[in-house]
C-alpha cells in the first residue's frame, strides 16, 4: 500500500518534474539562509557563516540527484530524456532524418499492406465453427489428377465411411431468377444433403431444406444470401409468401443465409442438388465438387485412408465403368485458396525484401553518422558514460526513426487498402476481409520493433567498437572515420545490390511472362467484340436431355434474336456460342467422345457405356455449341470443310466441327471430314455427328494452354442445354457504348424475361488477366522502389568516400594525377560494389526465382536475358550513382585540398 | 526521528527538523543536513507527512511539513516496534551469567 503510493507519486511527478525542481532549490536556499542567519548569530563573518552552512548542507548536487532518484522513475526519466535528445539531434539533420523515415515508412508501410492481404487470404481462420475439420474431397486418377465427384462415388463415399460428419456434393453456376423486384442473372448453387450443416452455417432466417425438398421432383425451396434478400426481396421478414421462378420451376423462399456468408463464391441462391437433377448412376460423369467436415477428433490422414479405401472398393467392383483410383482431400481453406498462395507467398517475399533493403540503406545512413559522431561518443564515454547508456541513447534514436517510419508507413498501408479494390484480381478469394486489424497492426508494430533493435543494436555496435583514445587523439580531422566503418558500409550496400537484383529479376521474370502471354494469339480477333452472356429458360426435367420441340423453339428464338442484332447499326458480324473462350478460362465442358469408325452408333447409354470400353474408340475434347456466326465473328479460320449451313437442321445429319488440334489427334495423316463421332453424353441425344469441316485453334482454357481439342456443334440441331452458358458475341464498328442500348432494346422486346450480361471481350479477358498483371504491377513496384534505395546506398557510399578522400585526392593530383584517374578510382569503387552485389545477386535469383516457377508463362525461371539484362541495368544505376560524387572529386582543387588540413 | 520531531513539535520547515535532530541528539547526529530532503519526499511521497509553503523565522518562503492521520498511525506503529525491538534488546543486556544458571 504505502510502496504503490509512493509508485504513484513518482509515475506522478515525472509529469511534474520542473514544479519539484524549482521546489527542491528554493528550499535548500530558505535552509541555508536559515543557516547562515544561526551561524551570523553565532559570530561568524557574513561570508564564512554561509561557507559553513553550505558544508554543513552537504553536497548540492548529490542531494539533488539523491532527491531526483526519490521524486521519479530514474529509468524512465533517462529514457524520455534520451528521446527528447534523440528528437533533438534528428531535427538537427532535417536531411538525414527524412531520408530515414521515408525509407523506413515506404519498407514497412508496403509490407504492412502486403501483410494485411496474407493475413485475410491466407492466415485468417475460415468464418465457420471449426474451420480445420472441414475439408475438401475429390475422386483421383489412376494418373493422379484430382477429378470432380459422380454421384454415385459420392453416395458411397458418404454412406460408407467412418471419419467424416458429413459430406456434401454442390456446383454453382449462373441462371436467371425471377419473381424478386426484377429478374437477375445472378450465381445459383445446387447443393446435396449436408452442404449446410458441414459447413456449420445455420440460416439467419428461415430454415434449410426439408427431406422431401431434396429428393427428385419432390416439393421445391430455394435459400437466398442476405444480399439477394436486401436487394430483390426488400429485406422481407415473412418469406411464407415469396416466390422465386428458375427455370421454369417455381421455387418457395424457405430461408436466408447469415450476411457474409459467401460459398460457393458469388452465390446469391442456394437450391436442392437431389431436387433439381436427381442423382445420376454414372460412376465417370464428374460433375460435382465436394466437401465435408471431419468428425471430432478424426484427422485428415485418417479420413485419407477410410475414403482411398472406398474408393478402391468401387474400382473392385464396378471395374471399368468407375474411373478413379483413389481419393483426395484437402483442407477447405488451402483448397480455397489453390494457387493464390504462390503468388501471395511472392508478393510477401518481395515486399519483406523491401523491408530488408530500406534497412540496409538506413543502416548505412545511420553508420555514416555514427562514424561523423565518433568524437562526441568518445567524450560522452571518457566523461563516465557507461556503455549501456550509450546502447539505450542509440536504442532510442533509432526508435524515434523506426517509430515515425513505422506511424508514416501505417498510414501509408491503410492508404493502400483504399486503393486495393481497384488493383485486386476480382478472383482472389476472401479478400472481403482485408482490413488493417489488430494483427496486422500488431505485424506493423513486430516490424518496427525489428527494425528499432536492428538499427539501435547495430549503431551501438559500430559506435563502441574502436578505441575511445585513439578516438579522441585523431588529430582534428572532421572525419575520424576508421576503414572498418567504411567497409561495414561496403558490405551493407552489397547485401542491398544483390537483395534489389533478386526482387528485379523476380519482377523481370513476371513480367516477361507477362508479355508473352498477352501476345499469345488466342486464336481469334479480339478487338471490339461486345459480348452478351443470357440464359434461356429451360423446363424443368430437360436441363441436360431437351426434347426436339424444346431445342426448336430455343433456335427459333436465338434465330430471332441474331437476325435482330444483326441488324443494329454498327454491328458487323453477330454470332452465338455455348460459352466465350477464354474469358472465365475453363468454361467449356469436356468429356469422352466416341470415334466410331465406321461402326453403328449406339442405340442407348447402355450400348455406349461398353463402347467406350475399348480405348481406341474414345477420344477427349471440349464441348461447345455453335452457330456459324460464331466463326465469323471470331475470326476463327476454317481450314478444310465447311462451316454449319442453312441445310443442317432439325431433320438433316448432325453435324460437327473441329478444331485442328483434334483433327492432328486422331485424324493424323487422313480427312477427318465424313468420319463419324458420337458425343451423346453431353446433352444425352445419342444421334451421331459427322464431320463436315476443321477449324483453327482456339486457346479456350486460357492463353498459358495450348489450344483444346473442341468439337463443335450446331446449337439448331442440339440445343444448349445446362452445359452451356449462351453467349452473343457481337463485333461492333462502333465502340461498344453505343450498341450495347441497341442490342438491350432488342432483347427487352423479344425476350423480356431473359437477364442479360453485357460486356466487352476485353474486360472479359482483364479479368482473366487480372491477377497476373496485379502480382506484376506490385513486384514491378517493389523492384523499383528497391533499385531506388540501392541506387541511393550506392551514392551515399561513394560520396562519403569522397568525402572523406578529399585529401587524398588533392595530393595525387597535386602530384600529377589526371582527372580522369581520379575519376576511374572513384567510379572503380562503386563499380566494385556493383560486381559483387550483382554476383551475389545472381547467385540469389538462381535459388529463389525456381519458387515462383509455377507463375511463369514461357520462360525459364533462370532465363538467361533476363538474368543478364537487369544485372546490366543495375550495374548501370550504380555506375551512375558513383559518377555523380565521382565528378565533384574529380574538380578538387589540390590546393584547396591540402590546405584542408 | 523526522515523524517523532514533528509529532513533538508539530508543523516544522526542513531546516527546523535538521537542527532539532541535533540538538536531541547533542550534535553526535551531525550528518549532512542535506540527506534530510530525499527522506522528507519519501515519507511524504508515502502519504506519512504533508507539507506547505509558508514563512520561516526571518521571513523567507520555506516548506513547512506536518504529520498526516497516517503518519501519526505509522509513528504510533513505528514507537511499538521501537520500544518491543528495545525491550527485547534490553532484556538480553539485563541478563547476567547467575541469572541463566
Amino acid at each position: 500500500m504505502k510502496s504503490l503510493r509512493r509508485f504513484l507519486n513518482r509515475v506522478v511527478n515525472l509529469a511534474r518534474r520542473r514544479a519539484k525542481d524549482d521546489r527542491l532549490r528554493e528550499e535548500i536556499e530558505a535552509h541555508i539562509a536559515l543557516q547562515t542567519a544561526e551561524n551570523l548569530r553565532a559570530g561568524l563573518s557574513p561570508v564564512e557563516a554561509r561557507r559553513q552552512a553550505i558544508l554543513k548542507f552537504g553536497g548540492v548536487e548529490a542531494i539533488k540527484e539523491e532527491y531526483r532518484a526519490e521524486r521519479g522513475l530514474p529509468f524512465i526519466e533517462t529514457l524520455l530524456q534520451d528521446l527528447r535528445y534523440a528528437i533533438r539531434m534528428l531535427r538537427k539533420n532535417p536531411g538525414f532524418t527524412t531520408v530515414a523515415v521515408l525509407t523506413l515508412a515506404l519498407g514497412i508501410g508496403a509490407s504492412t499492406a502486403v501483410f494485411s492481404v496474407v493475413d485475410a487470404v491466407l492466415l485468417r481462420p475460415l468464418p465457420y465453427p471449426n474451420p480445420r475439420q472441414i475439408v475438401r474431397v475429390w475422386e483421383q486418377a489412376p494418373d493422379g489428377h484430382r477429378m470432380s465427384l459422380t454421384d454415385p462415388n459420392y453416395e458411397d463415399f458418404r454412406a460408407q465411411n467412418h471419419t467424416l460428419s458429413g459430406l456434401a456434393e454442390y456446383n454453382d453456376g449462373p441462371e436467371s431468377v425471377s419473381g424478386g423486384s426484377e429478374p437477375a442473372r445472378v450465381n445459383v448453387a445446387d447443393v446435396s444433403r449436408d452442404f449446410f450443416s458441414s459447413l456449420g452455417v445455420e440460416p439467419f432466417r428461415g430454415r434449410t431444406f426439408a427431406d422431401d425438398e431434396q429428393v427428385f421432383h419432390g416439393a421445391p425451396a430455394m435459400i437466398v444470401s442476405y444480399g439477394y434478400w436486401q436487394q430483390f426481396l426488400g429485406g422481407a421478414a415473412d418469406l411464407s409468401r415469396v416466390r422465386l421462378s428458375m427455370d421454369g420451376t417455381v421455387y418457395p423462399v424457405i430461408g436466408v443465409t447469415p450476411r457474409g456468408f459467401n460459398f460457393p463464391p458469388g452465390a446469391a441462391a442456394w437450391v436442392s442438388r437431389e431436387f433439381v437433377y436427381g442423382m445420376s448412376s454414372s460412376r465417370s460423369a464428374h460433375g460435382a465438387s465436394c466437401l465435408g467436415r471431419l468428425r471430432d477428433g478424426a484427422t485428415i490422414e485418417q479420413a485419407h485412408a477410410d475414403l482411398d479405401s472406398i474408393a478402391r472398393r468401387i474400382r473392385n467392383e464396378y471395374g471399368e465403368k468407375a474411373d478413379l483410383a483413389s481419393a483426395a482431400i484437402a483442407p477447405f481453406a488451402d483448397a480455397m485458396v489453390g494457387d493464390v498462395r504462390t503468388a501471395l507467398l511472392t508478393l510477401f517475399g518481395a515486399v519483406c525484401l523491401l523491408l530488408l533493403v530500406a534497412c540496409a540503406n538506413v543502416a548505412g545512413l545511420l553508420l555514416a553518422r555514427t562514424s561523423a559522431r565518433r568524437k562526441e561518443l568518445a567524450v560522452r564515454a571518457a566523461l563516465g558514460a557507461g556503455r549501456g547508456r550509450l546502447i539505450q541513447q542509440f536504442l532510442a534514436e533509432s526508435f524515434v526513426l523506426s517509430f515515425a517510419g513505422g506511424a508514416l508507413g501505417i498510414l501509408l498501408a491503410i492508404w493502400t487498402l483504399k486503393l486495393l479494390p481497384t488493383i485486386l484480381p476480382a478472383n482472389l478469394p476472401r479478400q472481403e476481409g482485408i482490413s488493417i486489424n489488430t494483427s496486422v497492426l500488431l505485424f506493423a508494430l513486430a516490424a518496427i520493433a525489428a527494425v528499432t533493435f536492428s538499427l539501435g543494436i547495430f549503431a551501438a555496435w559500430r559506435a563502441a567498437a574502436g578505441d575511445l583514445h585513439e578516438t579522441l587523439s585523431a588529430g582534428s580531422r572532421t572525419y575520424t572515420d576508421s576503414g572498418a566503418s567504411q567497409r561495414l558500409r561496403s558490405f551493407l550496400v552489397i547485401g542491398e545490390i544483390a537483395t534489389t537484383l533478386v526482387i528485379l529479376v523476380g519482377a523481370g521474370l513476371l513480367g516477361r511472362s507477362f508479355l508473352r502471354l498477352i501476345s499469345t494469339s488466342p486464336g481469334f480477333r479480339q478487338e471490339n467484340l461486345v459480348t452478351m452472356e443470357f440464359s434461356l429458360p429451360i423446363p424443368q426435367g430437360q436441363v441436360f436431355a431437351m426434347d426436339r420441340s424444346f431445342t426448336a423453339r430455343q433456335s427459333q428464338l436465338t434465330d430471332d434474336l441474331l437476325s435482330r442484332l444483326r441488324a443494329i447499326p454498327g454491328a458487323e458480324a453477330v454470332g452465338l456460342a455455348g460459352a466465350l473462350p477464354v474469358a472465365a478460362g475453363d468454361d467449356l465442358a469436356n468429356g469422352d467422345f466416341l470415334l466410331l469408325n465406321g461402326q453403328k452408333p449406339p442405340a442407348n447409354f447402355d450400348q455406349w457405356e461398353r463402347l467406350m470400353q475399348t480405348a481406341s474408340h474414345v477420344g477427349k475434347a471440349s464441348y461447345c455449341v455453335a452457330g456459324e456466326g460464331y466463326f465469323r465473328t471470331l475470326g476463327i479460320p476454317l481450314i478444310r470443310g465447311r462451316l454449319f449451313g442453312d441445310q443442317d437442321d432439325l431433320n438433316s445429319p448432325n453435324v460437327a466441327l473441329i478444331s485442328q488440334t483434334l483433327a492432328r489427334q486422331h485424324w493424323p495423316n487422313q480427312d477427318p471430314i465424313g468420319q463419324e463421332i458420337e458425343f451423346g453424353n453431353m446433352d444425352g441425344n445419342l444421334k451421331p455427328l459427322t464431320i463436315v469441316g476443321v477449324v483453327g485453334d482456339v486457346r479456350a482454357r486460357g492463353l498459358d494452354f495450348p489450344p483444346s481439342p473442341i468439337i463443335y456443334v450446331n446449337y439448331r440441331q442440339r440445343g444448349m442445354n445446362v452445359n452451356s452458358s449462351p453467349t452473343i458475341i457481337m463485333r461492333g464498328a462502333a465502340p461498344a457504348g453505343n450498341i450495347v442500348p441497341a442490342a438491350r432494346a432488342v432483347f427487352r422486346e423479344l425476350a423480356p424475361d431473359v437477364p442479360v450480361k453485357f460486356s466487352t471481350f476485353e474486360d472479359e479477358m482483364g479479368g482473366w488477366l487480372a491477377d497476373r498483371r496485379f502480382l506484376l504491377l506490385l513486384v514491378g513496384l517493389f523492384a523499383a522502389a528497391a533499385l531506388v534505395l540501392a541506387v541511393v546506398g550506392v551514392y551515399g557510399v561513394v560520396a562519403f568516400s569522397v568525402a572523406r578522400r578529399t585529401q587524398e585526392v588533392g595530393v595525387r593530383m597535386a602530384l600529377g594525377a589526371q582527372r580522369s584517374e581520379v575519376l576511374r578510382l572513384i567510379v572503380g569503387e562503386g563499380a566494385r560494389l556493383a560486381a559483387f552485389g550483382v554476383a551475389i545477386g545472381i547467385a540469389a535469383s538462381f535459388v529463389i526465382t525456381r519458387l515462383i516457377s509455377s507463375l511463369l508463362f514461357g520462360i525459364s525461371a533462370t532465363d538467361p536475358l533476363t538474368f543478364l539484362g537487369l544485372a546490366v541495368l543495375l550495374s548501370l544505376a550504380a555506375l551512375v550513382a558513383s559518377y555523380i560524387p565521382a565528378r565533384r572529386a574529380m574538380r578538387v582543387d589540390p590546393m584547396v585540398a591540402l590546405r584542408y588540413e | 526521528m523526522v515523524l517523532k520531531t514533528l509529532d513533538v513539535l508539530g508543523s516544522l520547515h526542513g531546516y527546523g527538523i535538521a537542527r532539532r535532530i541535533e540538538q536531541i541528539s547533542g550534535d553526535l547526529l551531525a550528518v549532512n543536513q542535506g540527506t534530510l530532503y530525499p527522506v522528507l519526499l519519501k515519507l511524504e511521497q508515502e502519504g506519512a507527512i504533508a507539507s506547505d509553503w509558508g514563512a520561516s523565522e526571518n521571513n523567507r518562503r520555506a516548506r513547512f511539513y506536518r504529520l498526516t492521520k497516517e503518519g501519526r498511525k505509522q509513528l504510533q506503529a513505528e514507537t511499538q516496534d521501537w520500544e518491543q525491538t528495545a525491550a527485547i534488546i534490553g532484556r538480553f543486556f539485563e541478563v547476567k551469567a547467575e541469572d541463566l544458571s
